[in-house]
């Protein structure tokens, strides 16, 4: 909360994009700030994420966009907690996030952000019941078992997955199943932040367009942020955001996001 | 839930994963083995015999004595002379004496002259007497009584007749074919190597060894009437001559082995010296525990190198174990990194890795301990007959439980090496790293 106070002393230091963000939120809660936030992978590297200040209010559905190499991914990393800000703060639905410890920040991570990777990432030798159920069991949350099988059974019923699916093995399931496997997963707990990361690249128009419906019904409330670099896709959400905008100190020579990715393999 | 992805984790790698156990398995099966034997060696060494008070015979050396007399292995010793014996039993310290003539065979087993005060005061394990199977002890001088081992594998009951033969081979071309013994009882099952012994007495024995002598004076003080010279084998005439027989009535010319019970043992070291010091003929008094504790030491050594042995290859094992899973890491990256968004933290990979190794070495522990049982019941026969090792329940003990526990821990130390990279891995994993 001190964060929260500490980024509304600032407020009159936000861009461009903060305040245009401010139109659209009005009347709802923040759900992401960002303030100051810089990250680098090495001390001696130049930071590749460099935002002074970026706000997305609860139930939002933001779009991100930027080139390969951009950055859009060491944000979410930021955003999920599995990185650690060089320098900054984020606050996530009124929580100091990046103040929290890592196993606080992997607890709130389980019980409140829902993740949909771009390769849908489903562990292949787990069962899709097991693979559901592992997010289940890492929030720790008190819902019964009874409740979260009637949870994944409406899921599965609303991305229009049969149930015997259930005790297949992921890697035995159809690509477009895997996708709504790892939909179920991420919305199983009932996540109010949720964040996909270029799950449409390997699909055509029609499945793009089917996958997008599927997801804006199922997400309901939640915040999401859904990042892709293919700015056709910027229609199905509330609001676009260019890592161009967000970082523009970072985002001028193209080649940084490689540089990044090599640097968080050595890491 | 961490056991259930560590599972189905295995199942996945089972190639791997089945060889890795397999490996554990084997070697904790050796070590298992190493120490059971051990075990029940030690235990079958101390339960063979018990109220024993002295071994005396001819000076060959405390263990030459010991394993002739006791576990009948090796040589026996020159004979004592009867006069050295009748002095032993006129000590006023000897409560009881069993006189013991080694040296013959039957069908490979042992045979040992005697008198029918073996199975009075013969004791073993904890104290436990001698106790017929079937039939009763010396009825006449060629009565035999025979270990409940021999009944069983030679298919012997009582009334049988048997031959013995000279000599200690198994296979003998001078047999006392003249001076067939009948068997008038079965000793119940020891353990100890009573259950491979043929007893006869010690008259019998020497009427085969040297033709019929007919007790002139009993060994305890008794004198006979009886001093024919003649060698007539009436066996039937014996038995109905004499309805009770008294085998301790007769007088050897020597024995290769004296068993003695002391009325007080605490007197044991003071007659040990006296009989070690005597002058009129050498002997030598041993103490069967005391020595029982030399021939311990001795093979304690060998098993506890066999047993260091056997635990390096355990450690062996182990670190394939930890290579097996470290070598799997690389293509566990992204595994990693799924589990790490949906929420599990750090120390939760390094659990889950750990708990595969914990997996495969319980489950290979319980195949070994499944695997010794049978082997160890498979092998039960042939260990007693080859190496008269009998193997006594349980066959498992504290030592048992304290090597799976060592290897266990043993197991968690290796494994940490798998499980650090996890959680290194862990601490750097997010989405897939391609803005």
């Amino acid at each position: 909360m001190n964060t929260i106070n500490k980024n509304n002393s600032t407020h009159s230091q936000r861009n461009a994009v903060s305040e245009e963000h401010n139109a659209v939120s009005e009347g709802r809660n923040t759900a992401i700030e960002v303030s100051n936030l810089q990250f680098s992978y090495t001390k001696e590297s130049p930071p590749i994420i460099d935002i002074k200040a970026w706000q997305v209010s609860q139930g939002e559905h933001v779009f991100l966009s930027g080139p390969s190499g951009s950055g859009k991914s060491t944000l979410l990393n930021l955003l999920c907690g599995t990185l650690t800000p060089t320098q900054g703060d984020i606050a996530l639905l009124a929580q100091p996030f990046s103040a929290l410890s890592n196993r606080q920040r992997d607890k709130f991570r389980a019980r409140n952000i829902g993740v949909v990777f771009q390769q849908f990432n489903l562990i292949p030798y787990l069962s899709v019941a097991q693979n559901i159920n592992a997010a289940v069991y890492f929030a720790s949350t008190n819902v019964s078992k009874t409740a979260s099988d009637a949870k994944l059974r409406h899921l599965l019923d609303k991305l229009q997955l049969p149930s015997h699916v259930l005790h297949a093995k992921a890697d035995a399931l159809s690509i477009g199943q895997q996708q709504r496997v790892a939909i179920a997963r991420a919305l199983i707990n009932d996540p109010q932040l949720l964040i996909v990361d270029e799950p449409t690249s390997a699909l055509d128009t029609d499945a793009r367009d089917s996958f997008m419906s599927l997801l804006k019904d199922v997400a309901g409330e939640s915040t999401m942020i859904f990042v892709s670099h293919d700015k056709a896709m910027e229609s199905y959400f509330d609001r676009h955001c260019s890592m161009s905008e967000l970082s523009p100190s970072t985002n001028h020579i193209k080649t940084r996001g490689d540089e990044a990715t090599k640097a968080q393999e050595r890491a | 839930m961490l056991s259930t992805i560590a599972i189905e984790s295995l199942k996945r790698r089972k190639t791997t994963a089945i060889l890795t156990l397999l490996s554990i398995t084997i070697s904790i099966s050796l070590l298992l083995c190493v120490d059971i034997i051990r075990t029940q060696v030690k235990t079958s060494f101390t339960r063979t015999v018990s109220g024993v008070d002295l071994i005396v015979g001819a000076p060959s050396g405390q263990l030459n004595l010991l394993l002739s007399s006791v576990f009948n292995i090796g040589t026996p010793t020159k004979g004592i002379e009867y006069k050295s014996i009748a002095a032993l039993q006129s000590n006023k310290q000897v409560s009881w004496l069993i006189p013991l003539s080694l040296g013959d065979t039957h069908r490979g087993f042992r045979v040992v002259g005697t008198t029918n005060s073996f199975f009075d005061h013969f004791k073993y394990g904890d104290m436990q007497s001698l106790e017929m199977a079937a039939g009763s002890t010396f009825t006449q001088p060629l009565s035999t009584v025979i270990g409940a081992d021999i009944a069983k594998s030679l298919g012997y009951k009582v009334g049988d007749k048997i031959i013995i033969s000279h000599g200690l081979g198994s296979v003998s071309f001078n047999n006392h074919d003249d001076h067939p013994f009948t068997i008038s009882g079965i000793v119940k099952k020891t353990g100890t190597p009573v259950d491979k012994a043929v007893y006869v007495t010690l008259q019998g024995l020497e009427e085969a060894h040297t033709g019929p002598k007919h007790s002139p004076t009993s060994m305890l003080g008794r004198k006979s009437a009886d001093k024919a010279n003649e060698h007539e084998h009436e066996h039937d005439e014996h038995t109905k001559e004499h309805a009770v027989y008294n085998s301790e009535a007769f007088t050897p010319e020597s024995v290769s082995v004296v068993m003695l019970g002391l009325k007080h043992r605490v007197t044991a070291l003071q007659l040990q010296y006296q009989i070690n010091q005597s002058k009129k003929e050498p002997l030598m008094a041993i103490l069967p525990g005391m020595a029982l504790a030399e021939l311990w030491q001795i093979m304690g050594n060998v098993e506890s190198l066999l047993l260091g042995l056997s635990g390096l290859i355990v450690i062996c094992a182990l670190i394939g174990l930890a290579t097996m899973l470290l070598a799997t890491m690389r293509e566990r990256y992204q595994e990693i990194a799924v589990l790490r968004t949906i929420g599990a933290g750090p120390f939760t990979l390094l659990l889950l890795i750990q708990i595969e190794a914990m997996l495969l070495t319980i489950v290979s522990a319980a195949l070994s301990l499944g695997l010794v049982a049978g082997l160890m019941s498979a092998l039960k026969p042939w260990l007693s007959s080859t190496y008269g090792l009998f193997l006594s329940s349980p066959l498992f003990g504290q030592s048992s439980v304290i090597i799976i526990l060592l290897i266990l821990g043993c197991t968690y130390l290796v494994s940490l090496f798998p499980a650090v990279a996890a959680y290194r891995r862990g601490l750097h994993a997010g989405l897939n790293a391609n803005s």
